[in-house]
């Protein structure tokens, strides 16, 4: 009999009122995995995560945390996770709090290395009310780790972060992903989804529109964007090389996977105001896969 | 003892406000009232009357607002995230609710054995050593119902709502509830709200205590029913208002 899945995401669907947040999102990642949910904000992925915590109830699909359902999971310990808006209470110090969810897991991360892992050494003494968002943010990381749980996840763990603790973030979540520790992480930096995982998965309007290693993803995404100003009718979508058309008032963006042939294109067919191109960001890459209609997720599904 | 409990009470030990609000003040308000109300009766019965019902007054004012103190924070921790982060840790939801009611239970003990202590001592209201012991065991029973009151408002309330709640709520219930000044001075429609105030009731069965007698039936049935009330309310909040929170 094989192990079960460190998670087995089926069908999740989650609305609030009549917005639809997760759209019949499927997802499965083996244990060992070190997989980032990609997209922009407002695409799902925090909702994926409530939902995969148990914190919020779907209103279809099934999640499964190494074969059990989230508030089973939770309880046994299966689990660590950092919340984007979790919090730490006041009126306590660091030490008492991380002592306090050390101690209810079955499995204990060794305090002394638990302190350097997360980067908060001297900070045990520490009052909560007084750490900085960086601090705090640690802090948070070591709670998710306090168990040693075989599976983690992160909801934008490097949110509060400036550009140094995110790279020593970087490091220590390469480390937990060799020591064999499943990690799940959301986020919508490009860069961070590439330095740290295995594995990218888009999500956006709550679906997932791509899935791959992170070379395959980023091929995908690495085309340029044409901004200009255009009257409303101009007809756009059938130029070479382009893949996605957004309109925002009289202003279009073109994304484009050729920029030389659809810019040839454009000035043969009238002129280019207010133009710029450039180097497509996430948002622009998700436009563009949304927009081309992908029915299937590109890339090897694992 | 239980972590949570144990990490639970820590954290309102370091607030000083507790100890100043539900401890001292009701202990000093005990012997300026007493000194006031009772010094202007002519008798020695008149004051011994006086002494013992403003210390029942004060032991229920002291008590509950400690115990609506101690558990309308909760709000707080909702507003923190630090319920959410609880939430996706093992330790099982019921325990984190049953620690939160212990402590207001708890931390309700103080103010009715200091301003006993007061009354006793400081004011020289006589009572039996058994009557003593009932008097400090009703009404520490009876401050479930302000556990539960206190935890249905930190539940409901939105942090700013609920920091002026503690103040005003503890306030309120006192002045309608009879604590401050005897019921019977009040205009008669006052009176009558009185009665919808479970602080009222607690009151009255703290005095049927202290008057040598159990508490008469229906102080204990009003304030059970507003307790099973409050719980009854507090335990549906609790299921419908979502943890979560999402923005991405």
């Amino acid at each position: 009999m094989t192990s079960p899945p460190a998670l087995d995401i089926t069908g999740l669907t989650v609305r609030y009122g009549d917005t639809l947040a997760v759209d019949g999102l499927d997802l499965t990642i083996p244990s060992g995995q070190t997989v980032a949910l990609l997209g922009a904000n407002g695409a799902g992925k925090s909702s994926v995560v409530n939902a995969v915590l148990g914190l919020l109830n779907p209103a279809a699909g099934s999640v499964g945390i190494l074969g059990r359902t989230p508030a089973d999971a939770v309880r046994a310990g299966c689990v660590g996770a950092m919340l984007q808006h979790g919090g730490l209470p006041s009126e306590a110090r660091v030490g008492e709090v991380l002592d306090l969810v050390r101690r209810s897991f079955p499995t204990r991360w060794p305090l002394d290395d638990l302190v350097v892992t997360a980067g908060i050494d001297g900070l045990l003494e520490r009052s909560v009310d007084a750490l900085s968002g960086g601090q705090r943010q640690r802090v948070l990381l070591a709670l998710a780790l306090a168990g040693a749980p075989p599976l983690l996840l992160l909801d934008e763990p490097t949110s509060a972060m400036d550009v140094e603790g995110r790279r020593a973030f970087w490091t220590t979540m390469r480390g937990l992903a060799d020591a064999g520790h499943t990690v799940v992480f959301a986020t919508h930096h490009l860069d961070e989804a590439d330095a740290v995982a295995d594995r990218v998965v888009v999500v956006a309007a709550g679906r997932v529109v791509a899935d791959g290693s992170t070379a395959q993803v980023k091929a995908r995404v690495t085309g340029r964007t044409i901004s200009f100003t255009a009257a409303p009718d101009r007809r756009l979508e059938s130029l070479p090389a382009v893949t996605g058309v957004a309109r925002h008032g009289g202003t279009v963006t073109v994304a484009t996977t050729d920029a030389d042939a659809t810019l040839r294109a454009l000035l043969a067919d009238g002129g280019l105001p207010d133009l710029e191109v450039r180097g497509a960001t996430l948002e622009d890459a998700v436009l563009s896969l949304i927009s081309t209609g992908h029915t299937h997720p590109i890339g090897a599904v694992r | 003892m239980n972590p949570l409990l144990a990490f639970q009470l820590r954290r309102v030990g370091r607030n000083k406000q507790y100890l100043f609000f539900t401890v001292l003040l009701p202990a000093l308000f005990t012997i300026f009232i007493t000194k006031i109300i009772g010094g202007q009766m002519g008798d020695a019965a008149g004051y011994d009357e006086v002494a013992a019902s403003v210390m029942v007054s004060m032991m229920a004012y002291g008590a509950l607002g400690a115990a609506l103190g101690a558990t309308i924070r909760i709000s707080f921790d909702r507003a923190s995230g630090w319920l959410r982060q609880l939430r996706i840790t093992p330790v099982p939801q019921t325990q984190v609710f049953a620690v939160d009611v212990a402590v207001g239970a708890i931390l309700a003990l103080p103010s009715l054995v200091v301003v006993a202590l007061v009354g006793r001592f400081v004011n020289g209201v006589q009572l039996g050593t058994g009557t003593w012991a009932v008097l400090v065991g009703v009404l520490w029973a009876g401050s479930i119902a302000f556990v539960a009151l206190g935890l249905l408002i930190g539940l409901s309330l939105e942090e700013k709502a609920a920091g002026g709640a503690i103040g005003i709520l503890g306030t309120m219930l006192a002045a309608l509830g009879g604590l401050w000044w005897p019921v019977e001075m009040f205009p008669e429609p006052m009176q009558v709200l009185a009665w919808f105030t479970p602080s009222y009731w607690y009151a009255e069965m703290g005095r049927d205590v202290a008057a040598g007698t159990a508490p008469a039936l229906l102080p204990v049935v009003a304030l059970t029913a507003f307790t099973a009330v409050f719980a009854a309310l507090a335990v549906t909040v609790a299921r419908r208002r979502p943890l979560h929170a999402v923005s991405g």
